[in-house]
């Protein structure tokens, strides 16, 4: 089935490099130690440009999701249903995410989640989040 | 007694609102503003100011050119779809009381249902090689979250659902009763008012009911309808407004207010089950010299249904969790304690992107409403991200 790939001049930057090699990092701040997310070249806590890449540690709570059932592209007929999700990771830092594609889940907002990396392709792989119990899967490249 | 604006809003123009326009979006827009002007009683030569969408494809050169504006003084520039519409207003008005114009027209002219289409992944979507490629920065499509499927508004507004849902623990019969009666309290509205789109076409609950689901919770009846028009509006300090004798509206108060993650789609931002802090209520009321107790009527952008619950609590209008209880016993509808959209909305009437939900709260004001209720102020809201309170001039 058809999953959308950022444009590949974005595939060589840090967060999707980090991806592709099976770990989400984060950017975070190396002088106060937050993360922000999506990724900028400055801190928005202390606003310091010394910015860096650290491993998330997976857990997140699902703070909502929704089963997208209409298809708003006709390449993505075949996608449809599935499941988008809105999660926030323990470093504080919100992020979208969905289950893997095909995988089915009873979801409930404020249940804790893990991540795990799943790769579609040598240079694309991307952050999926299942409930706890049932994460850790083993990644399908 | 806060320190109050003053500009008035003395004219509203419009195309009729359509599916297919049949005409360049330059047409409708110099449509609607000779619309306007025409019905503050003024002429094309009495425009010194513009204010414009970004996300239009009709610039201010073109506007001046086409209408031969003679001196343009001041041109100003709004962003982020349907959200800033009362920034726009906000805008036109602080150039009006700084003294760099005086009469200024708000507009916007789309075929935004015959031509690009905000519903529609293709918008942010390339076909490469058989796939799909995003090059977004920001949402929505952008490379965060189009990847995951999360592509168009309609599908944020099914996120922030099911976060209100989550949060107050509302399950999905709730939700139903909660969003079925928003969109056919509103149909109703549609029904009563001849410009709108779906105004030949009932909406029961049971159809509400059976209505295919798009992205849940949302139903095909929670989502507006994408529109080609044109509409536009002249703004002049309350001063001119009186001498002018026009059926104007005064602006009491109109502001901005964004902040981390709140836009261009609300993602990010610390709460999920509202979408502006309390703040944004109580200075805007602060500024108007009135309270939430006030206000007899609320307009609310409705690009979903779901955005009406959230912003009638952000804005205190009802309490934090009373908005299933509000809808359900039709506090919003005729006769309620406190009438929402009664145009329709952008649900029912079409998605003018907010300019339509302002222009309501006008004719509710000026007495010209197809379903005239009894008022004096209104909030407009557009989630948060800019807000006004329109008085009875």
């Amino acid at each position: 089935m058809t999953v959308i790939r950022p444009s590949d001049d974005y595939l060589d930057q840090p967060f999707w490099t980090h991806l592709a090699a099976g770990t989400l990092h984060l950017s975070s701040c190396e002088d106060c130690g937050k993360a922000h997310h999506p990724p900028s070249p400055i801190c928005p806590h202390c606003r310091s440009f010394n910015t860096g890449w650290k491993p998330a540690s997976g857990r997140a709570t699902l703070k909502s999701f929704t089963e997208v059932r209409h298809p708003v592209h006709t390449l993505l007929e075949p996608a449809v249903p599935y499941v988008v999700t809105l999660v926030e990771l323990e470093e504080g830092v919100r992020m979208v995410s969905g289950l893997p594609p095909g995988q089915e889940a009873e979801l409930r907002v404020g249940m804790a989640l893990e991540c795990t990396v799943i790769r579609h392709d040598p240079r694309f792989a991307l952050p999926y989040f299942l409930p706890a119990p049932a994460a850790g899967h083993p990644d399908t490249a | 007694m806060g320190e109050r604006m003053k500009t008035s809003i003395v004219g509203l123009g419009q195309t009729e609102f359509s599916k297919n326009s049949g005409r360049s979006e330059l047409k409708l827009a110099t449509e609607a503003i000779l619309a306007a002007l025409e019905d503050a009683g003024l002429e094309v030569d009495d425009i010194d100011g513009l204010v414009r969408y970004t996300w239009d494809h009709t610039s201010e050169a073109t506007i001046v050119n086409a209408l031969g504006i003679k001196a343009l003084k001041y041109y100003g520039e709004t962003e982020f779809g349907g959200v800033n519409c009362c920034g726009a207003v906000a805008q036109a008005s602080a150039a009006i009381e700084a003294g760099l114009a005086s009469c200024v027209v708000f507009y916007r002219a789309l075929n935004a249902r015959s031509g690009v289409r905000f519903g529609r992944g293709e918008r942010v979507l390339e076909e490469v090689d058989g796939g799909l490629v995003t090059r977004q920065p920001e949402p929505p499509g952008d490379i965060y979250s189009a990847p995951f499927g999360l592509l168009v508004p309609g599908q944020h507004h099914a996120l922030y659902a099911q976060a209100y849902a989550g949060h107050y623990g509302l399950d999905t019969e709730a939700m139903t009763e909660m969003l079925g009666a928003i969109a056919v309290t509103q149909r109703g509205y549609a029904n009563g008012n001849p410009r709108a789109l779906l105004h030949d076409r009932t909406l029961s609950m049971e159809e509400y009911r059976a209505g295919r689901v798009i992205s849940t919770p949302l139903r095909i009846y929670d989502y507006c309808l994408e529109t080609d028009g044109a509409m536009a509006m002249v703004i002049v300090s309350r001063e001119r407004a009186r001498s002018l004798g026009a059926k104007a509206v005064d602006v009491l108060a109109a502001g901005q207010h964004i902040f981390p993650g709140s836009v261009p789609m609300y993602l990010y931002a610390a709460d999920t089950h509202s979408l502006a802090p309390e703040a944004v209520g109580r200075e805007l009321f602060g500024k108007a010299g009135l309270s939430a107790s006030d206000i007899d009527l609320a307009m609310i952008y409705d690009a979903t249904s779901m955005m009406v619950p959230i912003a009638l609590e952000d804005f205190g209008l009802i309490g934090r969790g009373e908005a299933h209880g509000f809808f359900t016993s039709g506090g919003h509808g005729p006769g309620g304690t406190l009438p929402v959209n009664t145009h329709g909305g952008l649900l029912s009437e079409g998605y003018f992107h907010g300019l339509n939900t302002i222009a309501e709260g006008v004719r509710q004001l000026r007495g010209e409403s197809h379903n005239q209720v009894s008022a004096e102020t209104a909030l407009v809201t557009l989630r948060g991200a800019s807000s006004m309170v329109l008085g009875r001039a």
